[in-house]
């Protein structure tokens, strides 16, 4: 007769207490999360007004073939790409400038941390706000500049030229993550252990060699985490470019999704097509979030 | 024991039942208007006083955040019990039938009949719907021209006879006025208010002969002509034409209170006076300002003044009936009080008794605002109008600052207001 021994590894106990801790995060997430995405997913099926109280219509994709022929969401598209691609290469390729360069002191590293990392603690909202005072035609942007470049009384319209207000747009928000991910970067460069730049001085290396030849490549996971990060970060930017349109800026040239949802939902109480649109923002997301576990997969280091 | 505690359970019910009858709460959500909120506070203290076992609790918001919380309230479908917009905003809300009709019993009235006889005619049109009353006006506003006298003077124009009757005489005393640091406006000689398209500017296309949508309500932007006159003159007056002003300054009727030599004109109701005496009393007391009608093109075929809107109070109608009643008789209470209103707030509520009477008449240039109120028409409202006043916005934009010109534009503000007629 076989009898079943229970298996009471230290094992299974350990597990069993894993999903124990994990399970409120499970569950928060659950709720806030994976809720809200089926949720909108099931909405993008059907022609739904936010105020009515009327079952709604089913469409099926409807909402999606809509969006995909409609100029307007194309030009959200267009804004979005613009916006992400001009605002994560640069806050990729200074943020790591700046941490090289904060590693680099021997002395107010921490005082470079702070000030780099402050406007990160600032709330969207009052970033904006901060800088729609600047760009304000009267303001600091036109004086700032005009003195610099000699140029009195030259206006340039910040929030009211078409190319301008994106620039603006990515000013801020890379005046907004830069220290955030600066930091990131200076938590990748201490990993690298000191030994190999040892190793590579006594073989006659140089700083630029060493720079190009070891910190480059061992940074390769913390550049993918951080180009990731920075890139979905982008991709769901919102209050900088709603406030700044609430201030006057032309609504059209960085009508982004995540803005043109809100707009789809709350102005034209379209919650069936604004899902659609949400869904649409989310399969991207994915999309790259995918590449990042790839990539950071493909590129595992040990020392 | 088993009978004692089941009478116990009882009368603990009971009393929690006759508890939560006596403690009514009305939750009232409205846009914030510091001298409104002064009486307001006082009107609620006193019907909660005469009313025994009822809460008002009144909340306020900023006005450009008030319709998104209400609506997001609504759609979780935990709207409060009072609210008021703009109808162009509100009329969503009665087309889909989330409000309560006027209980007029509850609000002191005879019969319905006696609702509209009280009020102007056609004030109540714009809340009829279907047979049934779902609104009771906090105030009718229109807007006319506030002029700072001292600005004039500095430009050496004479404000009384120097005013822009016209708009192209706009242009040109706001040139005059206008004081340039290279292309930056230091001063601007008037302003739009860019936020509010179908008050303002939608009457100045009317003018020349033009319509936002066709009388059947099937067809978009009547009038070629008339609005590519419109958009060329809003392209002249933008940044790359005679640089006038543009969206991105700030708000001119903000500015105007404040008497810094940075706004000569703006456009705004009535109750910008009782803001000017609220934020600075000394520009208000030296009368250095004054009020003036509404502009027309030169070659305008129709007396088209800014359009009037109205802001509703309104009654949610998921609320219990016990609610609904309480919240028309406290509406009805607070508008029983309509001459304080007007002098503590400058707002015009647009009952009969009111707009015949002594106070409303010796208003300091309230014979303007009447005047152009009597050739006006209210606002263009439909359970769409946000959306409509968003494509106008993006037309006058592209014109204004993105160099498009105001014939591609008017093709592509067609297109997106014929679409939303079609969607319905």
């Amino acid at each position: 007769m076989n009898k079943r021994i229970p298996n009471y590894s230290i094992e299974r106990k350990k597990a069993r207490w894993g999903w124990i801790f994990v399970a409120p995060t499970l569950i928060f997430f659950s709720l806030f999360s994976f809720y809200p995405i089926f949720n909108a997913l099931y909405t993008s099926l059907f022609k739904k007004k936010l105020l009515s109280l009327k079952p709604p219509d089913f469409i099926g994709l409807d909402n999606y073939s809509y969006l995909l022929k409609s100029s307007d969401f194309w030009n959200s598209m267009r804004a979005t790409v613009v916006f992400t691609l001009g605002t994560f290469v640069p806050l990729l390729i200074f943020s790591l400038i700046f941490a090289i360069f904060i590693m680099s002191r021997k002395r107010f590293q921490n005082f470079f941390q702070l000030a780099y990392y402050s406007p990160a603690v600032l709330s969207s909202v009052v970033a904006a706000v901060i800088w729609l005072l600047i760009f304000d035609p009267r303001g600091l942007g036109n004086q700032w500049l005009n003195s610099i470049m000699n140029t009195p009384g030259i206006d340039h319209k910040w929030l009211a030229n078409s190319v301008m207000v994106q620039m603006s747009t990515m000013l801020v928000y890379f005046w907004k993550y830069v220290g955030y991910f600066t930091i990131i970067f200076i938590v990748g460069l201490a990993s690298i252990p000191q030994s190999i730049y040892e190793a590579a001085k006594i073989d006659g290396a140089n700083d630029w060699k060493n720079f190009w030849y070891i910190t480059l490549p061992l940074l390769k996971p913390t550049t993918i985490l951080v180009s990731i990060i920075s890139m979905l970060q982008c991709l769901r930017t919102f209050s900088t470019q709603y406030l700044f349109t609430q201030g006057g800026a032309p609504l059209a040239p960085i009508n982004v999704i995540t803005l043109n949802i809100y707009h789809t939902a709350i102005r034209d109480h379209q919650i069936g097509r604004a899902s659609a649109m949400s869904i649409i923002l989310f399969v991207i997301m994915m999309l790259f979030t995918w590449v990042q576990f790839k990539s950071s997969r493909a590129d595992e280091i040990s020392y | 024991m088993k009978k004692l505690f089941t009478i116990f359970l009882f009368v603990l019910l009971l009393s929690m039942t006759m508890n939560a009858a006596a403690n009514l709460e009305i939750t009232f959500w409205t846009h914030e208007d510091p001298n409104r909120t002064e009486i307001e506070d006082r009107y609620i203290a006193e019907f909660e006083q005469a009313n025994a076992g009822v809460t008002i609790k009144r909340v306020t918001s900023g006005s450009g955040q008030i319709q998104e919380l209400i609506l997001t309230a609504f759609a979780a479908n935990q709207g409060p019990d009072i609210f008021n917009m703009s109808i162009e905003d509100e009329y969503a809300y009665i087309a889909n039938e989330r409000l309560a009709p006027i209980d007029f019993q509850a609000a002191g009235y005879p019969s319905l009949q006696a609702v509209y006889d009280a009020y102007i005619p056609g004030v109540l049109d714009p809340v009829t719907y279907k047979g049934q009353l779902y609104g009771l006006p906090l105030e009718l506003t229109n807007w006319c021209i506030f002029i700072n006298k001292k600005v004039f003077r500095d430009a050496g124009l004479d404000p009384e006879k120097d005013y822009p009757k016209t708009w192209e005489e706009m242009v040109e005393v706001s040139d005059k006025l206008c004081i340039r640091e290279g292309e930056i406006l230091n001063r601007r000689g008037f302003d739009f208010r860019y936020p509010y398209y179908l008050v303002a500017m939608v009457p100045m296309v009317e003018q020349l002969g033009g319509q936002l949508i066709s009388d059947d309500g099937k067809t978009a932007i009547v009038n070629d002509q008339a609005w590519i006159k419109f958009l060329k003159f809003m392209q002249e007056w933008g940044p790359s034409g005679r640089n006038l002003g543009s969206p991105t300054y700030t708000n001119a009727r903000k500015l105007f209170n404040m008497d810094n030599n940075d706004i000569g004109m703006c456009h705004t109701g009535l109750y910008q006076i009782g803001r000017i005496n609220a934020d600075n009393p000394a520009f208000y007391e030296s009368k250095e300002w004054m009020v003036v009608p509404f502009p027309k093109f030169e070659n305008a075929v129709k007396d088209v003044p800014a359009a009037y809107y109205g802001h509703y109070y309104m009654v949610n109608g998921q609320k219990p009936k016990e609610n609904q009643q309480m919240a028309w008789k406290f509406i009805a209470y607070m508008l029983s009080h309509p001459e304080e209103y007007l002098t503590k707030v400058n707002i015009v509520q647009p009952t009969v008794e009111l707009m015949g009477s002594e106070t409303y008449k010796s208003m300091p240039y309230s014979d303007v605002f009447t005047n152009d109120m009597a050739k006006g028409h209210i606002v263009y409202y439909g359970e769409n109008s946000a959306k409509i006043q968003s494509h106008i916005r993006e037309a006058v934009e592209s014109v204004m600052l993105a160099g498009v010109s105001p014939e591609d534009a008017l093709k592509t503000l067609r297109r997106k207001v014929q679409e939303v007629l079609d969607e319905g």
